[in-house]
């Protein structure tokens, strides 16, 4: 498998970085487990963001839910990211080549898409309804995808490991 | 506690996230023990791995996160190379000459990998 990987990810593999990554008894660990915690504050706003989209909390203000939902949406998935490629790092030749990884790498394409063309085109329609006010139905698609994909992307994420 | 606990199943679930291959992809049912000695070490996470020369052929022994293996005393001067190891596990069912220890014997001391 090793030798079936593009370069940059062998590369990578056996830099410094993911050397030092490999051989500290402590690195790893903590990538997994901030993996995991910065999962948690992302599913969470991820929820409450995706589930007001979708028609809940209808007695709520749309557009404070949502700024206050996206701050930490925006935070956890730095902390995804960074703690995903830490764990990236240790093993990017054999990992790359994993095909529900590269599922994932997909389906959080698929996930930030949706959010851009959310926040560009339907965002600024949804921010200043009151509440209790219907929201458009492009709101609505846009957050049962949203849970969707990243119900599918935490899925991928676990089932790495098995294939 | 219960925090503690709940922590502890975190870690425990988060462990093998990232395992180059599956955890799934191992014959518990034809169970094999490796004797011989270390011809390579690999003491790095997500888990150490071993060369060792068996008596049939070279194999690759698969162990456990570096971390959980210090715990236990199998530190990285116990299984360095060149020492006499005995290991029973699993054959992989994908990877070629790959098995994953369930536990190994290095000088007359047992240390369990799981």
């Amino acid at each position: 498998m090793l030798d079936s990987a593009p370069g940059i990810f062998v590369a990578l593999e056996g830099s410094g970085i993911g050397q030092a990554i490999r051989q500290s008894p402590w690195i790893y660990m903590a990538a997994n487990v901030g993996h995991i915690v910065s999962l948690m504050a992302f599913a969470g706003a991820v929820a409450v963001l995706d589930l007001r989209l979708a028609g809940a909390f209808a007695a709520t203000s749309p557009g404070r839910v949502l700024g206050g939902a996206r701050r930490v949406a925006i935070l956890a998935f730095l902390g995804l990211v960074l703690t995903g490629a830490v764990l990236f790092t240790a093993e990017a030749s054999h990992v790359i080549m994993n095909a529900v990884f590269q599922l994932k790498l997909a389906l959080i394409a698929l996930g930030l898409l949706n959010i851009t063309l959310f926040e560009f085109f339907v965002a600024p329609q949804v921010k200043n309804l009151p509440p209790l006010a219907p929201l458009p139905p492009a709101a609505r698609r846009a957050g049962i995808v949203s849970i969707g994909v990243w119900i599918a992307v935490a899925i991928c994420g676990r089932s790495i490991a098995y294939f | 506690m219960k925090r503690v606990h709940v922590l502890l199943a975190a870690l425990l679930l988060a462990g093998p996230a990232v395992a180059h291959h599956g955890w799934g992809s191992y014959d518990a049912a034809r169970p094999v023990t490796v004797s011989g000695p270390i011809l390579t070490s690999k003491y790095e996470n997500p888990h150490a791995t071993l060369t060792v020369k068996g008596s049939d052929k070279e194999w690759t022994v698969t162990l456990a996160p570096t971390s959980r293996m210090g715990n236990r005393g199998a530190s990285v001067a116990v299984v360095s190379v060149g020492k006499t190891v005995s290991a029973y596990g699993y054959p992989s069912t994908v990877e070629k000459d790959e098995m994953r220890a369930e536990r190994i014997t290095i000088d007359g001391k047992t240390y369990e990998m799981r």
